[in-house]
This record gives C-alpha cells, structure tokens and sequence, in this order.
C-alpha cells in the first residue's frame, strides 16, 4: 500500500520524520519497503499565468506564450502542447531548473528565443502524463514555487500489509497503528451532510438474494452531482496512492477507499433498468463489459450486482463500462458493501481480474465499516460535486455478528514471550489500538475486540498485538532448556553424508538437478513408456514431470557443460524419484538414489599425466570402492539406456539395486552430448542394509606370505570374471589374495586368444612350504585347462 | 727388499690419489693390494730373505697394507660423495612446473549450507528429521491453519498433482507429521526440498528450506530469539546481530521475520542490504495454539517455536552467489568453487 506522509498527518500527530516512521512501523510489523519523494525537487519551477498565445511565425505546431510569473516577471516561452492556453495557471520552469534528466537554458526555437518551458506532468516527474502542459487550479498562487504552491513535497511510503491485517489497508488503519505507537489520539474525518426530506426508499431499491456472497450491502442515491475534475490535493493524495485521477465522482470513491479500505462504487443511476438493485449469482451464459473494457464471461458462482435485468458490475472486483459513471451522469447509486472474501477471491483467480477492491475483500474486510465509509463519500460527494443526498441508506445485513470476546489471562504474555510486560503496558496497548478492556481480576481482562480486527481471535493473538508494539527488541534472548537428550541424524542421512564423502575425495562433483522433468524423458532413454506424476500447474512442459530416474537431470548437466566448452565432467547427485501408480491416490514412493556419470577426460590435461578418457572401468572401480560387499552380484545387464555390451545389473537376494554402464549413444545423441558417458543409477533404499555393516576386524599375518604369478591364454571371449572364480574355489582356504595384473592379446598369443596373469598371495597360519604352494597351484593350473581350455602361457 | 716394498707404497698411494672413480679405485686396489696384487706378492716372497729380517719386513708390509687399505677406505667414500654429488647435480628438475593433480571433488554449496546448518543445531541437541516432498494438502496448508481460499495461499504459488496431493511448499509439514506422531519434548530440524511456482534471478521452481521445531512446557518467544541468535553467530560469524521484525505466518502466532546484521558490511550499510545494514534471512514464531490443538497438544499445557529459513538465500548471501539459478544448472566450473576451503573468512 502505496500511502502519503502529509495524508497521514491528517488523522494522527506523527513525531517522526518519514524515515523513522518507516522504522517504527516496520518494527511493529508494517514493513515499510520504500520511501520516495512524491516529486522531484523541481527548484526553478514556478506557478505562471499564460497571459497571451500566439502561433510560432515559423512553426505550425508551436505557440509563443506570454507568461506571467508574479514578481519574477514576465516571460516569453514557446509551448508545442496542444492544451495550452491564455488565462491557464501552469508550471513554468525558467532558465536554470532541473527536471528530471534535463535542464532549463534559454534556446531559440527557428528564430524565436523561447526563456523556460510550460511543464507537463511527465516532464515534472510525477506521473506519466505527457498528453499536454498541467493546467494548475485557479487559486494557486501566482509566482510561488510550484512544490510549495500545490503541495508536491511530500514522501511516499509504500508499506507492505500482511495477509492478515485488511485493515492497514487503508491510510486510517494505518495511522491507527501509528497513534498505538506514539500513544497520540486517532482523529477521524468529518462525515456530515445534508439530506434531501425525500428517503432513498421511495427512490429505489436493494435485493440481496445470496447474502452468504454479500453479507451486508449499503446503498446510497444522490441527484444533482456536477462531474469535473476532483480538487488538485486529492488528486495529489491519489497519484501518491498510485491511482490515476479520473473524475470528482470516481475519485472520492477511491479516495475513501484509500482512506477507510472500503471500496465503493458509484453507478449511473440513469442506466440502472427499473433503477434498483439486485446483488445475485450470475444466470448460466451471462457475460458483461468491465470498465477495463474486456468481455467477461460469468458463471453461476461469481456474485454481481445488477440492476432489474442484467449485471451491471462484478461484486467487489470492477463495474461495468455500462453503468460506469460520465461527464452526463447527474444521478448516482452508491454502493459501500461486504462481500464474501473466498467468492471474490475464487471470481478475481476465474476471470484473471483484479483490482484495488478485489485485493481488498479478499482478505476479508470489517462489515461494519460500509456506513462509516458511505458516509465519508457523501461528505465529500456533496462538498465538492454538489450532490444532494436522499435521506438516509437502504442497509440490508446479515444478522450482525456479536463482537468477539477473548477473556484474556494475562499470565500468557509471560508464558508465551519469556519476560513479564508491565500489566499497565499490555492494557495500554491493547487499548490504543482500539480493543475494549474491562478488567475482572488482576490476572483476567476481557478483551472486546474490534470489528476491524477480524485477525485477532485468542489470546496468543493478543499477545502478539502487544509485544508488537511494545518492541521485539526488548526481548531477552534465553535458550530453552533441553529434555529432549542428544540430538542426531538417520541413518539415511548419516550414511549420504559418507557417500558424498567417498565420491567427492574420489574426485567427484555434487549436482543438484530439479525434481521435475520433462514428460518424454523416459523415452529418451529408449526405456519405452512409464508412468509419470505430472504437475497440473508446472511453470512449462520441460518441467512438468516428476522424475522417475536420475540420468536424465545428469545427462542434462552433461549436455549444459558440453554446450559450454568443458571436456569433462565427473558428477554425483543424491535425492529421490518419485514412483506412483496413475492416476495417484496415495503418495507416491519417495525412493532415494545415486546417480553417477563420467564424460570426456578422465583429468584435465596436464603434463605429467597421459590424456585419456573416462571408460568403463573407472565408473566400476568407483562403484566397488563405494560397494565393497561379496553378497552382491555384478551381472550383465540388459538396460536399453546402456551399450548393451558394456553395462552392469547390480543384484542383492535377486532384487535388481543399480545398473551402471556406457549410455547408448541413441540416447548421447538426443541430449547432444559428444563422445562417450558412463552412467550409474542405484537405489539406496535397497543398498541401506549394507551400509549398515560395521567393519569386522581381522588379526594381522604374523607369518610370512608367498607371492606366485600365473599367465595364462584363453578364448578371447572368456570372460575374466568367470577365471577368478574358479581361482578362488581351486586354490583353497590359504589364497589370501588373487589379482588380474596383465590381460594382453597381440603377438606372439594366437589370434582370438589373449593371455592373462594373475597375481596371486598366499598365507596361514604358519610358514608355508614351497611344495603345498606348488601343489596348489598346480591344481589351479589343471582346473583352468579343464574348465576353461587354458594353457600357461 | 725393503726399498721396493716403500716403491709399491709410493705408487699406491700415488694411484689411490688418482683414481676418478670408483670402479678406477677398485681397479687400483686389485693392483697393489688384490690376491695377485703387488703388495701381496712381495709379501709371498718373504721366504726368499734371511730368517732374522723376515719379521722386520713381514711387520713393514703389515704396516704399508694397514696404509693403504686406510687410503682406500677414505678415496673411496670420497668418490662416493663426489659421484653422489654430480649425480644429484643432474637429477635437478625444473620446481617450477605445477604439480600432479590429486582429484578433489566438491560437495554442492546447497549441500554444504545444509551440512553446516545441522552440525549447528545437532550441537544444541536437536534431531535432524525428514518428510516427504509429495504431500497432502491437509499437512501443507490445513493442519499449518490455512484452510481453502485462505488468503496465505496466496503467498505461495503451489504445484499441485491432484486435488488433494501437491509438491510441499515449504518443509513446515513436517512440524505436524513429527507432532502427530510424538509427545513432547520435541526438539527437531528438517531440511529438505520445497516447490513454488515461481522462477527468476532470486527464485526457483525447487528450492531448500530448512525447518525447525521446539515444543515443551514453557517454551518461548525469547528462546526462539537466543537460539536463532546462537546460530546465526555460528552460521555467519561471533560479531552477528539479530533483528527479530512483527511478521505474520497463518501456523505462528506472535511471529517475526529474522534479520541478521549485514555479512558483507557489518551492518553499516552497503549494495547487499540495500544501505539497510540487515538481511532477512528466515521467519518464525510462536506455534500457534490452533496448530498445536490439531495434533492433539493442550495449548495450555505446551508451547513452541518454529522457525524456517531458505537454503539458497542463505547460500547466496554466505558465499557472495548473485543468481539462484547457478545452482541448479550446474556448470562445473560453479560446482568446483564450493570443493576446497577458500575465498574469505566468514
């Protein structure tokens, strides 16, 4: 809420210059987010009279003005706006003035010097208005300064109003709170007038047929009224609001608006079918004209306010361009009603319309504020419109809601804040800003709260209202005492922290991608349909699906870091996939996963190092130094994402945990990524019962080990894995250890075979001899050559 | 006799001086004093002298052979150093060539924000909890005491799946699931994934927050207040100030937003706090009593406060970050910042 200082001034004493106001409003919850100067300095700007406008002898477009500027004399200014003319009051700045982003020299103009300029407001800087020169009321003065002459110095707060409080939605709430903090009294405005001796019920007539929708709705009628232009001081106070002046009668609607936080409209009564109202649900196809001038399509939940036949206004959001007041309207109904917050607010979100009463009913404003805001309008309306006022108001209310009573302990105020507030400070308080006490005990007040107040229902409620504006910063700080023993993590957390730890010291980086995906990922895997959880409301298609894999965010970042430049990337990311069954009843399954990839060079280029590339083999080196466990098995995998020859199915008690191998390059080319990438994906869930294990100790050898190698030549084919196996069962109990060192086909090993050497150790429980290692080994030798053809090489 | 016995010393030693390396002194050593050397020989004929001078000259060579294998002992380790010298001379490298690379990777700077804040708040006993992202619109919205069509709703544009299930919009969910299924005294913190329909320069579809609950007899706004104080003195630094500002949430009530005092200025005012010297980095309040009654809590009997702070922001403002996307696009030359200790003093 946008809100003038000088306005405030009106309704409350304020000790403070502007920037401490915003201090102390801020820290009693009204954040201020700006202060701005309502105008520019605008030194040199004066107010002169045009005396005389004659055409410019060489430029159709210009005039040449006189212009009087009291006892700084008298000026010749030439002026191109089309609105200029003799007997006007205007800006004139003279030679020397700065406006914004320009300064004020005396210039010839084809021929004719021209000695200051005739200002817009766009020119002067406060507002966008260029659509000709500012022509100023007549009684400004003559020759005075122009910010001093209308009241242009003055600052702009803008202060930011919580969901919850409506009720500083308008400049006396506001200063409400302002009187609470200095402890100054509120003065309100002047809502007198005249009546007519004719009733407003022999004139007209309100029907409220859905007053769950409408719960109060008042109405006023005024004959007579003169539509001009609204005094320069409201239109003023409305620029400061951010609101365009329009008319007098426009104007004071939204100037008491301003000031109360009701809105008002204002209809022309002469286009009003029967001239009454009824306040309705919209019939099934009806459709209106806003003032905005959009067709509205309605439908039969959205409240409007009609006349005999059709909806002449949109309850609480716009009115209609039909009924919209104009220059020829004389006869005005006008509405000060309550409207149902949730019904404007579902209208407001259907029809994508909203306005500075929509925001208003939104939050759900006092239904006792409508007479008190009717009548600040009629005040005005009569004052400088010449209405004249039919006597009194057709009011149709629901039953009026008791006033809210909270019997109000006052020991809260310690047990909830930590330190005793004076009893006297809390009543203080609590009454300044307008709540009803009457004290029953010394612990027990009852508090009547008031009916702007609808935020305010227990007595944490109350408690808040004072230590708001008692000051937080007189809040201890203490710590609470701790019976809830040692803190600590889960297990799941405890062991993602180890994992981050095992892939970042082996030199991997942590990605975080986004949960949400596009649909078609799974496809792109070449992984063929799945089921997805889709977003009703994603902010685009490429982030519409909840993922259900973790390569697709990786191979995203991949393609990112290959767009720009980089050749390689080592990445790990840990988070969940989102499995449900379609269409979603339940939660979906929140299963928690690692994601690994590998692109381009395994280090970055560097002299002491051989280029290389990520392979295979780096990707299963890290994920057997992550899962060092026997129990489970590394068994060739048949994932479409993968090459199909160099990818791994991990299994534990036959249940498949991770898949890990090269990413087929069907799917590399759709994420346009360049050369070759190793992708792991496992489910932790699954993996968690492991990581639980804790490490068994094992005494050292006190005896001597035996160290033999072994070479040797096998099918090209024949799988290396299966030859370590049956070295494990063959060579017994006292292999401690048996390594691949050298796997090598080439001269001189005969085409389709390859040699291999295995590194073998051997150690018990005493020293071995020569002959039982050699006898093992022997039968190591003889095994292989029966299983597997092997000869020694 | 005796006379070729001072020659071959004389010589020996002369070549002993002159030998350049160690295998020439070997070579020398096998000359004179060897199996078939010089030295050796002169002492086998021995015989050849009258049985009187034997003993004079058997001790004379003696004397000569304790000489020379002692000149030999000092040439050689002599040699030794010289040889080792000019090797070492030769092996010098050029020390100005940058090292091997030892692979460090780098934890996400989300990550590291989060890591940090939980050590923080393990220290004060607190239980680090988790809840899923998926959740009903009852713990999200209702239970937090923001019914349908409250204006709140407003103030978080929420993902939705179905009617009722949606991405959570903030980690308060978890303050209900921890509450309906414990008693008091409960001392939590939960991190985790939050959704808003929202993206620029400062914000992101999927961010971080970071959650934080106490509930027990006699729990209050100044603890709230000395526990937010301790951790942002940890989190940013021992000289941080706090700033608690009236605020409103629809689950805490009184509530206020959390300033701390500006870690780049200090609080004297500069471009990061807007020359306000303070930076909003969290909201919390008071449990409402609304709240705690719908897990099944006496109001009257418990209170609690609740706090919540956005992970990024605090990223953002701890390590100088300007856009909020960099951490979710993951360029690796971003990731890498955030792998080793560097940059400044916090």
């Amino acid at each position: 809420m946008l809100v003038s200082y000088k306005w405030l001034q009106d309704y409350v004493e304020i000790p403070w210059k502007p920037e401490e106001l915003a201090e102390r409003l801020t820290m009693a919850g009204l954040e201020v987010e700006g202060i701005t100067p309502l105008a520019p300095d605008l030194e040199g700007v004066y107010v002169g009279l045009v005396q005389e406008v004659k055409d410019h002898p060489s430029a159709e477009n210009l005039k040449v003005c006189s212009v009087d500027v009291g006892s700084r004399g008298s000026f010749s200014i030439i002026c191109g706006a089309p609105n200029v003319a003799a007997g006007q009051k205007v800006p004139v700045a003279l030679a020397g003035a700065v406006l914004p982003g320009l300064t004020i020299q005396p210039t010839e103009i084809r021929g004719v010097l021209s000695e200051g300029m005739i200002c817009s407001q766009a020119e002067l800087g406060i507002s966008d208005d260029h659509a000709g020169i500012w022509v100023l009321p007549e009684d400004v003065p003559l020759g005075q300064s122009l910010v001093a002459a209308v009241g242009l110095d003055d600052v702009v707060l803008d202060v930011s109003v919580y969901a919850n409080r409506p009720d500083c939605m308008s400049v006396i709430g506001i200063a409400r709170e302002i009187a609470a903090l200095t402890g100054g009294a509120l003065r309100l405005p002047p809502l007198d007038y005249e009546e007519l001796a004719v009733p407003v019920t022999e004139r007209t007539s309100v029907t409220v047929e859905d007053q769950e929708r409408c719960p109060r709705y008042t109405a006023a009628l005024l004959e007579g009224v003169r539509i001009g232009e609204s005094p320069l001081w409201m239109q003023l106070r409305l620029w400061a609001a951010g609101m365009r002046p329009i008319n007098n009668v426009v104007d004071i609607t939204n100037y008491v608006m301003l000031e109360t936080g009701q809105p008002l409209h204002a209809f022309d009564f002469a286009k009003l079918a029967e001239g009454r109202i009824v306040v309705r649900t919209a019939r099934p196809g009806e459709e209106m004209v806003t003032l905005d001038g959009e067709r509205r399509q309605l439908t039969p939940d959205m409240l409007v306010i009609c006349d005999a036949s059709d909806p002449k206004c949109i309850a609480g959001i716009m009115g209609g361009e039909e009924s919209e007041v104009t220059r020829e309207t004389t006869t005005i109904l006008l509405e000060s009603a309550n409207f149902s917050a949730i019904n404007v607010r579902r209208t407001s979100r259907a029809l994508g319309l909203s306005s500075e009463s929509s925001s208003r009913f939104e939050k759900g404003i006092d239904p006792e504020g409508t007479l008190l805001a009717s009548r600040r309008a009629l005040h005005l309306l009569q004052k400088l419109a010449g209405a004249q006022i039919y006597a009194g108001h057709i009011d149709i209310a629901a039953a009026k809601r008791a006033p809210k009573v909270i019997d109000f302990d006052l020991r809260e105020v310690e047990r909830l804040l930590g330190v005793a507030v004076p009893r006297e400070a809390v009543c203080r308080i609590l009454r300044s800003l307008e709540f009803k006490l009457e004290e029953v005990s010394q612990e027990h007040v009852q508090v009547t709260v008031p009916s702007h107040r609808g935020d305010v229902e227990l007595a944490a409620d109350l408690v808040e209202e004072v230590v708001r504006i008692w000051g937080l910063e007189n809040l201890p700080s203490t710590l609470p005492p701790d019976r809830t023993g040692a803190g600590g993590q889960s297990e799941r957390m405890a062991w993602a922290a180890y994992i981050r730890e095992v892939l970042v010291g082996a030199g991997l980086q942590e990605a975080l991608t986004y949960s949400f995906g596009k649909p078609d990922h799974h496809q792109r895997l070449l992984r063929g349909e799945a089921a997805v959880i889709r977003l009703q409301n994603p902010i685009s298609e490429d982030l519409s699906a909840l993922r259900i894999s973790l390569l697709p965010g990786l191979l995203e970042v991949v393609s990112l870091n290959a767009s720009r430049q980089q050749t390689r990337a080592g990445l790990f990311e840990l988070g969940a996939v989102y499995l449900g069954e379609l269409p979603l009843v339940e939660q979906p399954a929140e299963e928690w996963r690692l994601g690994v990839v590998l692109w381009g060079q395994r280090q970055a280029a560097h002299w002491a190092l051989p280029e290389a590339e990520y392979d295979f083999y780096d990707l299963k080196g890290l994920l057997e130094l992550l899962l060092p466990w026997p129990e489970l098995e590394w068994v060739k995998g048949q994932d479409p994402a993968f090459h199909p020859g160099r990818q791994v199915t991990l299994r534990y008690k036959g249940r498949e945990v991770g898949v890990f191998g090269e990413v087929h390059p069907q799917v590399l080319r759709s994420y346009r990524i360049p050369g070759r990438v190793y992708a792991a994906e496992l489910s932790l869930e699954q993996l968690l019962p492991f990581f639980k294990l804790v490490p068994a100790f094992q005494a050292l050898p006190r005896f001597p080990a035996v160290d033999r190698d072994l070479a040797v030549v096998v099918e090209d084919e024949q799988p290396v894995g299966d030859l370590l196996l049956a070295l494990r069962e063959l060579a017994g109990e006292l292999l401690q250890e048996v390594s691949v060192f050298d796997v090598y086909a080439g001269q001189p090993i005969p085409a389709g075979k390859k040699s291999v050497a295995f590194s073998f150790r051997f150690q018990g429980e005493r020293t071995l001899k020569d002959e039982e290692i050699n006898a093992i080994m022997e039968r190591c030798v003889e095994g292989l050559r029966q299983r597997f053809g092997a000869e020694i090489r | 006799m005796l006379s070729k016995v001072e020659e071959i010393r004389k010589s020996a030693l002369a070549a002993c001086a002159q030998a350049r390396s160690v295998k020439e002194l070997e070579q020398a050593r096998v000359q004179f004093l060897g199996k078939k050397g010089e030295l050796t020989q002169l002492l086998r004929s021995t015989g050849q002298l009258p049985p009187e001078e034997r003993p004079r000259f058997g001790k004379l060579v003696n004397e000569v052979r304790d000489e020379l294998e002692a000149a030999w002992v000092e040439r050689e380790q002599q040699l030794f150093r010289e040889e080792e010298e000019r090797r070492l001379a030769a092996e010098a490298l050029d020390i100005t060539l940058p090292g091997r690379p030892i692979a460090r990777g780098s934890v996400h700077p989300i990550t590291r924000v989060i890591e940090e804040t939980k050590a923080i708040f393990m220290h004060m006993g607190y239980e680090v909890v988790e809840g899923p992202e998926v959740e009903w619109d009852y713990y999200n919205f209702e239970a937090l005491n923001i019914p349908p069509d409250h204006p709140a709703r407003d103030m978080q544009d929420t993902f939705f799946i179905t009617e009722q299930l949606l991405l959570r919009s903030q980690t308060s969910p978890v303050q209900i699931r921890v509450m309906e299924n414990r008693q008091p005294p409960i001392r939590i913190l939960a991190p985790g994934k939050v959704y808003r329909a929202d993206s620029d320069i400062t914000h992101s579809p999927m961010f971080h927050q970071i959650e934080g609950l106490v509930v027990d007899r006699g729990i209050t706004f100044a603890d709230l207040k000395g526990t937010l104080e301790l951790f942002a003195r940890r989190m940013f630094g021992a000289k941080t100030k706090i700033r608690l500002r009236p605020s409103y949430f629809p689950f805490t009530e009184p509530s206020a937003e959390v300033d701390v005092s500006c870690i780049m200025c200090g609080g004297t005012g500069c471009r990061v706090c807007k020359d306000t010297g303070w930076l909003e980095i969290l909201g919390s309040g008071m449990v409402d009593p609304r709240v705690l009654k719908g897990v099944g809590y006496d109001p009257r009997e418990v209170s609690g406060f609740a706090f919540g702070m956005g992970v990024e922001r605090i990223a953002m403002l701890k390590y100088g970050v300007n856009d909020i996307r960099l951490f979710f696009e993951n360029d690796v030359r971003f990731l890498r910042q955030f792998g080793s200790q560097g940059g400044r003093l916090c």
